[in-house]
């Protein structure tokens, strides 16, 4: 039996100038699972995603991971972040830290792991991401594209039960978004479960099990990428997937 | 007048380090437990509003003589007024930083599964000294000069000694000459030190 690695359910975030940002939001993600969530810019997608890692607490509704239900109080929260990875549209490394030590410092600092086996894992979880010669560089001495590549091996070398992402290639030349979808390519093979914000199409038909359309906060529709490219039932997500498709010819 | 030279190098010392010591921490009261800003506030008000001169006559003065121990020592005294001073100012300094790194820092250091303390620790306070070397330097250069009011309540700094010499010599003019050539070499090259070192790497950081 699939086993169930995140939920929410009924999630609600209003923010404090009325904007609803996320309504009622429920989904379950199973081991392995791969989700994609996509729909205009302002839609609460990006919202949603905190709320699921509980960087923004959501005012209403439940979240698990695994079991543990993260709404409920007196839940320690650092211990359960540590167990999700997180990638962010703008990347956000750490400064004052090399490619490594931003890899590393969880690894040290949350888990506690010893310095070797600390350097040695980080150092894997660069080769994984092909950023391995990258180790002693700063982050202002990488490409957008190298960097992200380091955000996703700082979120993946925990081993999560999932990696959030959001929008990981948006901020990034179109020349560099290839680098990072490779990644994420590799990533799918291996099994990692993903929720990823994105608008990557071809990509989304490529890896996604499934394709979740959000729209002024809520979903609107979920299916597989096959029924959104050839057959989308609501009006919003027709309208929205003839624009992307157009989008991604230009390009 | 070498006696002197480092008595005045301790005080400013001592009192960078007292007021990176509470200064540091305020600024993180500020810019993060906003409903004590109002106190923080009051703090850099007072501090930085009365003259060093009046808060180390007070202190010495007034405040010793209900609490000798240890404002009897004028030493002490004078490291506590400019210390205080000191943290009134690096406070705003280092909320500029913290202002000028940003919040996202602090996110990404949360999503690891850090808690707000050990974020401020191992990401945020870092960068804060990096971003912030400049504004302590000009701060470093700030305490050696208003040092030189010590020698008011009677510590052996180079004014005071400048004074004796004066006195035993009568001449006017060339201990203070040598009193500001020494000034000059104290707080010059480490606050400029300090400035370039500070740029050079929170440009090569992209700070």
């Amino acid at each position: 039996m699939t086993e169930v690695v995140m939920e929410c359910r009924h999630l609600w975030k209003t923010y404090q100038s009325r904007l609803t940002a996320v309504k009622d939001v429920s989904m379950l993600i199973n081991e392995g699972d791969i989700k994609l969530v996509f729909g205009p810019s302002g839609s609460g997608k990006s919202t949603f995603l905190r709320c699921m890692a509980m960087l923004t607490p959501p005012d209403k509704g439940d979240v698990f991971l695994r079991e543990e239900c993260l709404t409920k109080s007196g839940v320690d929260l650092n211990k359960a972040r540590a167990r999700i990875g997180f990638v962010f549209q703008h990347i956000w490394l750490f400064r004052h830290l090399t490619a490594q030590g931003n890899v590393e410092l969880a690894l040290r600092r949350v888990l506690k792991l010893p310095k070797e086996e600390a350097r040695k894992r980080a150092l894997e979880a660069l080769r994984e991401v092909k950023v391995e010669e990258m180790a002693n560089r700063y982050p202002a001495q990488l490409s957008g594209g190298q960097q992200q590549r380091v955000g996703i091996a700082r979120a993946l070398v925990r081993n999560p039960d999932i990696i959030l992402l959001d929008e990981p290639t948006s901020a990034l030349d179109p020349e560099l978004t290839g680098e990072v979808i490779d990644t994420l390519r590799d990533l799918a093979k291996m099994g990692t479960t993903m929720l990823i914000v994105s608008h990557e199409m071809p990509f989304a038909r490529e890896i996604a099990d499934e394709m979740i359309f959000f729209d002024e906060g809520t979903i609107v529709e979920t299916g597989s990428p096959e029924q959104f490219f050839t057959n989308p039932q609501s009006e919003r997500a027709q309208k929205f997937m003839m624009r992307l498709i157009k989008r991604t010819r230009r390009e | 007048m070498l006696e002197g030279v480092s008595t005045t190098l301790a005080i400013s010392i001592f009192s960078l380090f007292l007021g990176l010591g509470v200064g540091l921490p305020l600024s993180f009261v500020r810019a993060y437990a906003k409903g004590y800003g109002f106190l923080v506030e009051g703090f850099e008000k007072v501090f930085r509003g009365i003259p060093e001169i009046v808060l180390m006559l007070i202190f010495y003065w007034g405040v010793g003589l209900y609490f000798p121990f240890p404002f009897k020592s004028a030493f002490f005294t004078v490291i506590f007024v400019l210390g205080m001073r000191s943290a009134a100012n690096q406070s705003q300094i280092f909320r500029g930083a913290i202002r000028g790194i940003g919040e996202e820092q602090m996110v990404a250091a949360r999503s690891l599964g850090f808690s707000k303390l050990r974020s401020a620790v191992h990401v945020m306070i870092p960068q804060v000294f990096i971003f912030a070397t400049p504004g302590l330097g000009s701060e470093y250069a700030l305490l050696i000069k208003d040092s030189s009011y010590a020698f008011i309540i009677g510590v052996l700094d180079i004014m005071f000694t400048t004074n004796v010499i004066r006195k035993a010599t009568s001449d006017a003019v060339t201990p203070y000459l040598v009193a500001a050539f020494l000034y000059i070499l104290l707080t010059f090259p480490i606050a400029t030190w300090l400035d370039t070192w500070g740029s050079r790497r929170k440009k090569k950081l992209g700070f």
